[in-house]
């Protein structure tokens, strides 16, 4: 079976940039996997998932997601994909109901399956009660489990998160990090990236470190914080990330 | 289809949320309507429509002043004022009057006057006489061409007003100074013993040729004629469909920042099902904003003491009309949503390209009375071409056929703006 995520030699430059958002970038996400996808700012992580899901055209490369490629196959790759964005990418004058109902027909679903789902989905992250309010009147980490919901609407194989947990309380972050487990227990492929190490850390079977739009290192969290402290003194991700990409502010 | 009439809900959901961008659409063209038609109600009905006061001071007490009266008091234009609680006007009472401001426009016809008339008259009179031989003469003296009737205004009043009140009088003055010649020379016909001619026949020499207007349009001629509810009831209508560029624009730049643009780009095969819903609805929207501007003139404004809109007698070509401008002011929305970044940004040029544009194409004066290189550069503005459509049928009783080059006009003004949009959108910078 192909890899859930396949990218080899991958290049792109911005207009006007005095570097490569991504410089040969190559990785492999395996089917039924959690994969982080970590890197300073600037990495080239959210260039990165630009591509895979069609947003971003790339220079150079090849992108196959669940073996189809992206630059001749992008619609069927965004039918098979639920890519929750960093933004709350949701309509706050709508109420969360209506997002989904609308979201759900732009997919394409009944009214039976998007009342299913979504009626599955609130429950589960907590939203049930909220669901007439409108999204504007969310606390921060209601709407970042709405988009979520909004992402999962059409229930994709592979599911691409950027920064899911940013700004949001601890409560709201143990919620999130359940229900990404359950979905990657139900057979669910995820990419996922973030800042919080511990996070990763706790969740991903493979994580992969990029910098400066490269590949740097990549393997299960535990061999990596193992393997770095033969080198340095290591007791977890953070460590490796820094012995990696270094101690540098990145801009 | 479900995916558009989805597209088509979710921007009434966020519109009728929108109480700011509701009222610009509906509230602010029914109030400017309103307005602008009570307003300008006096200065678009013909000078015959209204009564003008008129101060009067007769020094002459003679003929001419009589007829001048006479004709004044006839017409439907003037009341004419000689006294003022109870005390008749003089030269120095009327500058004063008019000076206050209380009244526009006074004349005085001076002392003397008949009699300089009557002279003129008989050296006319005395010089055919001689030609053809009557032999009769009338008492005459040297003309001395120094007696004017004065007249005097309000320093407001416009230039139309004051010639308008000048040719009126001119005319009494000519028909009177006629009518005494007239008189004269029967006079002297009589004394050369001819008695065929009589006065009575007098207006009958006047009557030779006349002026009289006839109507284009035989059917509704009282109605189709342009008026302050003719007028403004298109023009705000149409201005404030155009206003549909901000909510928009407003929707779109904030569906771009807060990251529910990119949400439809994820979708598979929405993006431009969403555009098009979007362009439906508020085209939709536009075309209802219209009709309801047309309800307003046709049962709200008689209620004002206005007259009634006259939708012309091909009515029905009125839908075609108002779908096309209301696609034209939609697509210039989206255009505006789609060429600029931030609503800062739009919304000014929203506001100001709209003004700038009814202003050139006739809303606000209309084109005939611009300057001649405007009135070449209005051809330009949708807004032209959507008013003269609709001015076309409810003024020149036009058709379909007569108003299709100005539906395909405001069609292609659309489709450019479309595909100056579809290209701005594909070649923006996207990204989560």
């Amino acid at each position: 079976m192909s890899p859930a995520i396949d990218i080899s030699d991958l290049h792109k430059t911005y207009p006007g940039a005095w570097a490569p958002a991504l410089d040969g970038l190559s990785l492999q996400v395996r089917r039924n996997q959690i994969m982080g996808l970590l890197g300073p700012n600037g990495a080239g992580k959210t260039t990165c998932i630009n591509i895979l899901c069609g947003l971003v055209k790339p220079d150079k490369g090849k992108v196959l997601v669940l073996g189809k490629d992206v630059q001749k196959e992008i619609q069927d790759v965004r039918r098979l994909t639920g890519v929750v964005p960093q933004q709350i990418a949701l309509f706050g004058n709508m109420t969360a109901w209506e997002n989904f109902r609308y979201i759900g027909r732009l997919y394409g679903l009944s009214e039976t399956q998007i009342n299913t789902r979504g009626g599955r989905l609130l429950e589960r992250l907590g939203l049930m009660p909220h669901a007439d309010k409108r999204i504007g009147r969310y606390s921060g980490g209601m709407k970042r489990r709405a988009n979520i919901i909004a992402s999962l609407l059409h229930d994709p194989e592979l599911i691409i998160l950027d920064e899911p947990t940013a700004g949001v309380d601890v409560q709201s972050r143990a919620l999130i990090h359940d229900f990404l487990t359950e979905c990657h227990q139900k057979g669910k492929t995820i990419l996922y990236t973030s800042h919080h190490l511990d996070e990763a850390e706790q969740l991903c079977d493979e994580v992969v470190i990029v910098d400066e739009g490269k590949f740097i290192v990549s393997g299960a969290p535990k061999q990596l914080i193992e393997a770095t402290a033969r080198i340095t003194p290591c007791s977890k991700l953070e460590d490796v990330f820094l012995h990696y990409t270094g101690h540098s502010v990145r801009d | 289809m479900k995916k558009l009439i989805a597209t088509i809900i979710k921007e009434w959901i966020l519109l009728r949320r929108d109480a700011a961008g509701l009222m610009l659409l509906f509230l602010m063209p029914a109030i400017l309507i309103v307005v602008m038609a009570l307003v300008q109600d006096a200065p678009f009905r013909d000078y015959q429509e209204i009564r003008f006061d008129l101060l009067l001071v007769d020094e002459d007490q003679g003929s001419l002043a009589k007829e001048i009266k006479a004709g004044l008091k006839q017409s439907k234009t003037f009341r004419v004022i000689e006294e003022i609680d109870g005390k008749p006007l003089t030269d120095s009472s009327l500058k004063t009057l008019l000076r206050k401001g209380d009244y526009h426009v006074g004349i005085v016809i001076p002392k003397g006057a008949t009699a300089e008339v009557a002279n003129s008259a008989n050296i006319i009179a005395n010089n055919i006489s001689k030609k053809l031989g009557l032999g009769g003469t009338m008492p005459a003296r040297e003309s001395r061409g120094d007696r004017y009737v004065r007249m005097y205004f309000d320093p407001v009043s416009k230039p139309t007003f004051r010639t308008s009140i000048s040719f009126a009088l001119d005319r009494y003055v000519t028909y009177s100074c006629s009518n005494i010649l007239v008189q004269r020379i029967s006079k002297l016909s009589k004394l050369a013993g001819d008695t065929t001619e009589a006065d009575a026949d007098f207006k009958k020499v006047f009557a030779g040729i006349g002026i009289r207007e006839e109507v284009l349009n035989e059917r509704y001629a009282d109605k189709t004629h342009i008026n302050s509810v003719q007028h403004n009831v298109p023009s705000w209508a149409i201005f404030g469909m155009f206003f549909i560029v901000i909510p928009i624009a407003g929707h779109m730049i904030r569906e771009r920042e807060d990251g529910s643009a990119v949400r439809i780009e994820l979708i598979p095969n929405a993006f431009r099902l969403v555009a098009l819903g979007r362009i439906l609805f508020y085209t939709i929207l536009c075309t209802l904003q219209f009709w309801l501007m047309v309800a307003i003139g046709l049962w709200i404004l008689p209620l004002m003491g206005l007259p009634a809109l006259f939708l012309g007698t091909h009515a029905a070509a009125l839908i075609p009309v108002s779908i096309a401008i209301a696609f034209a002011a939609t697509s210039f929305g989206y255009f505006a949503g789609a060429v600029f970044r931030t609503t800062n940004q739009a919304m000014p040029f929203g506001a100001i390209s709209i003004v700038v544009l009814s202003a050139m194409g006739g809303l606000w004066v209309p084109v005939e009375l611009l300057p001649p290189v405007m009135q070449k550069v209005a051809v330009i503005s949708p807004l032209h071409w959507s008013l003269e459509a609709v001015h076309h049928i409810i003024l020149r009783n036009a058709n379909i056929g007569s108003v299709a080059p100005h539906i395909l006009f405001l069609l292609c003004f659309g489709l450019v703006l479309w595909t100056i949009s579809a290209y701005t959108n594909i070649s923006r910078k996207k990204g989560i």
